[in-house]
């Protein structure tokens, strides 16, 4: 059995929101008690993590970590102009994920007990996302 | 058909641990013979890679690349209650997998000769890793 539905994330600011709630919804409702979710966002800007829930501090580092790796225009204006906010963007997608994938198991997120999903933004302008959610199971 | 189960494996500290033996004996069991099997790491501070296989150099180097790439005790970072390799721990985990998706070929693990599935703990210490495997196919 097969279930699809996409749903609207509302705009949201820089930095990484916690999904897991909606999604664990969603898959309740599905029906699917064993199978294997897959969850895909449909810009490249937006980022889906899988991480952990427990100390909010680890959240805020892993990004600032992203940050130094990849410095956009509002983190370090002495490396990068304008115009050059495009080329970071693109290196965040090689190390991050568009897609993510879990198990299901009795109808459930089959996580570990400190992980989360988390949508990760960028963008210093919020936009509305989509997210295309798919789960294949019995 | 689905077939789902969890492995257990007991790690010896930072490096990666060949799990591909044990992937192929699940989908031994499930007598799958063309299909998807997807696995999941249920933790924030160790992941999964398909890697080279033959030269246990390329993922020592790959551990010393890593090293440098992210900081033990990096003074930027906040949350270090479990020591230095802790928030370590979790950027490693970001930048490589908690999932993987792989073929199912006449029921064997379809990978190329000279990938194998590893487990990639990022923690200095001994610990135990659940990792879930659920396989779809025919």
């Amino acid at each position: 059995m097969v279930f699809q539905d996409t749903i609207k994330l509302a705009p949201q600011g820089k930095g990484a929101s916690d999904i897991t709630g909606p999604i664990r919804d969603i898959i309740r409702d599905s029906k699917i008690k064993t199978g294997s979710c897959q969850l895909f966002v449909h810009n490249s800007q937006s980022r889906l993590l899988i991480h952990d829930t427990v100390d909010e501090a680890t959240k805020e580092q892993t990004v600032d970590f992203l940050a130094q790796l990849a410095p956009g225009r509002d983190d370090s204006v002495n490396l990068i102009n304008d115009s050059m906010e495009a080329i970071p963007a693109s290196m965040y997608t090689a190390v991050t994920q568009t897609t993510i994938a879990f198990p299901v198991s009795r109808g459930k997120p089959l996580l570990g007990i400190w992980q989360g999903i988390f949508l990760w933004e960028r963008t210093t302008e919020p936009k509305e996302r989509i997210l295309t959610i798919t789960i294949i199971g019995e | 058909m689905i077939y789902q189960q969890k492995l257990r494996f007991s790690t010896k500290g930072r490096g990666t641990y060949n799990i591909s033996e044990q992937i192929q004996e699940c989908i031994d069991k499930s007598g799958i013979k063309s299909g998807i099997c997807n696995l999941f790491i249920q933790h924030t501070s160790a992941s999964l890679i398909l890697c080279e296989n033959a030269d246990k150099t390329v993922r020592e180097d790959l551990d010393a690349y890593m090293a440098k790439l992210v900081k033990d005790g990096d003074s930027m970072y906040k949350h270090q209650d479990e020591g230095p390799d802790d928030m370590a721990a979790h950027i490693r985990t970001i930048l490589t997998q908690s999932a993987l998706s792989i073929p199912i070929y006449k029921g064997r693990c379809d990978l190329g000769m000279w990938q194998g599935i590893f487990l990639w703990e990022h923690r200095t210490n001994f610990h135990k890793r659940n990792v879930s495997i659920t396989i779809m196919g025919e």
